[in-house]
């Protein structure tokens, strides 16, 4: 059960490649993840999420962290996430606070 | 009926991979749909999760985990022997409609796990929590092969 990210930031705009499984385990990391990824000026968050298998409680609180941690203005894009992990966030009323996308091309 | 058993000590949120493989074949025996199955396997990650991190303070215990699958349902019955708690209890589903989970609450876990079964029994029997956790069988996931207990024992030692 690994969990990896992969992260590039491109003036003001960082994006975290989520890969595996986020739970209780896996979510610290992804909390260092974002601190060390949003150190400098934000303007956008982008979580690409179609290989992210599995979220728990866990890792929808690594995204209220970060949402707390941008504030209002920045916004936080979620990119293809599975039907199960959207309905996990949408089930808690937190995708009122994100932007759900659909997948990109690759 | 199948009947599986795991026994997991001493962890916290436990052998997350084993709980997965273990819901697993339950979910496959019963013939749940992925979704299903999915929602099943969070709501015993989130129970034993908050049994580990709250009922145990994160000083570890017992946690026994058995499941099965019969005519009408998979279920999967969660022993512990942390202080009395009632995972209905802790419902911030109120909260949350007001946009608390903005805020960091807890019991974020408790709300995916009772929001995601089809039924959540607790009881406190003898010194211990026994949550049993249930989603039924709807029709087209009862197969002709259901029937027989393999019996099968997954004991899991401490970290």
């Amino acid at each position: 059960m690994s969990f990896t990210t992969k992260v590039h930031s491109d003036d003001g705009v960082v994006t975290i490649r989520l890969t595996g499984e986020l739970d209780s385990r896996s979510a610290p990391s992804l909390n260092e993840v974002i601190v060390e990824a949003t150190a400098g000026t934000v303007r956008r968050l982008v979580l690409l999420a179609e290989d992210l298998t599995y979220m728990s409680s866990a890792g929808l609180r690594c995204l209220v962290f970060a949402h707390q941690k941008l504030g209002r203005g920045v916004d936080i894009v979620l990119v293809g996430a599975t039907p199960e992990v959207a309905e996990t966030i949408s089930l808690t009323g937190f995708d009122r606070s994100l932007v759900m996308q659909d997948p990109v091309e690759r | 009926m199948t009947g599986h058993r795991l026994t997991l000590r001493g962890g916290e949120a436990g052998a997350g991979r084993r709980l997965a493989d273990f819901v697993g074949v339950l979910a496959g025996a019963g013939g749940l749909d992925s979704r299903r199955s999915y929602w099943l396997r969070l709501a015993v990650d989130e129970i034993t999760t908050n049994i580990g991190q709250h009922g145990y303070r994160g000083l570890g215990g017992l946690v026994e985990i058995e499941g099965a699958v019969d005519e009408e349902r998979v279920w999967v019955r969660i022993t512990d022997e942390a202080p009395p708690f009632d995972p209905h209890s802790h419902d911030p589903g109120p909260r949350l409609a007001n946009g608390v989970a903005h805020e960091g609450e807890g019991g974020l876990g408790l709300y995916l796990a009772l929001n995601g079964l089809d039924r959540l029994d607790h009881s406190y029997v003898d010194g211990r929590n026994v949550n049993t956790l249930v989603m039924l069988r709807r029709a087209g996931e009862v197969r002709e092969t259901d029937g027989g207990t393999d019996g099968s024992d997954d004991r899991v030692g401490g970290r």
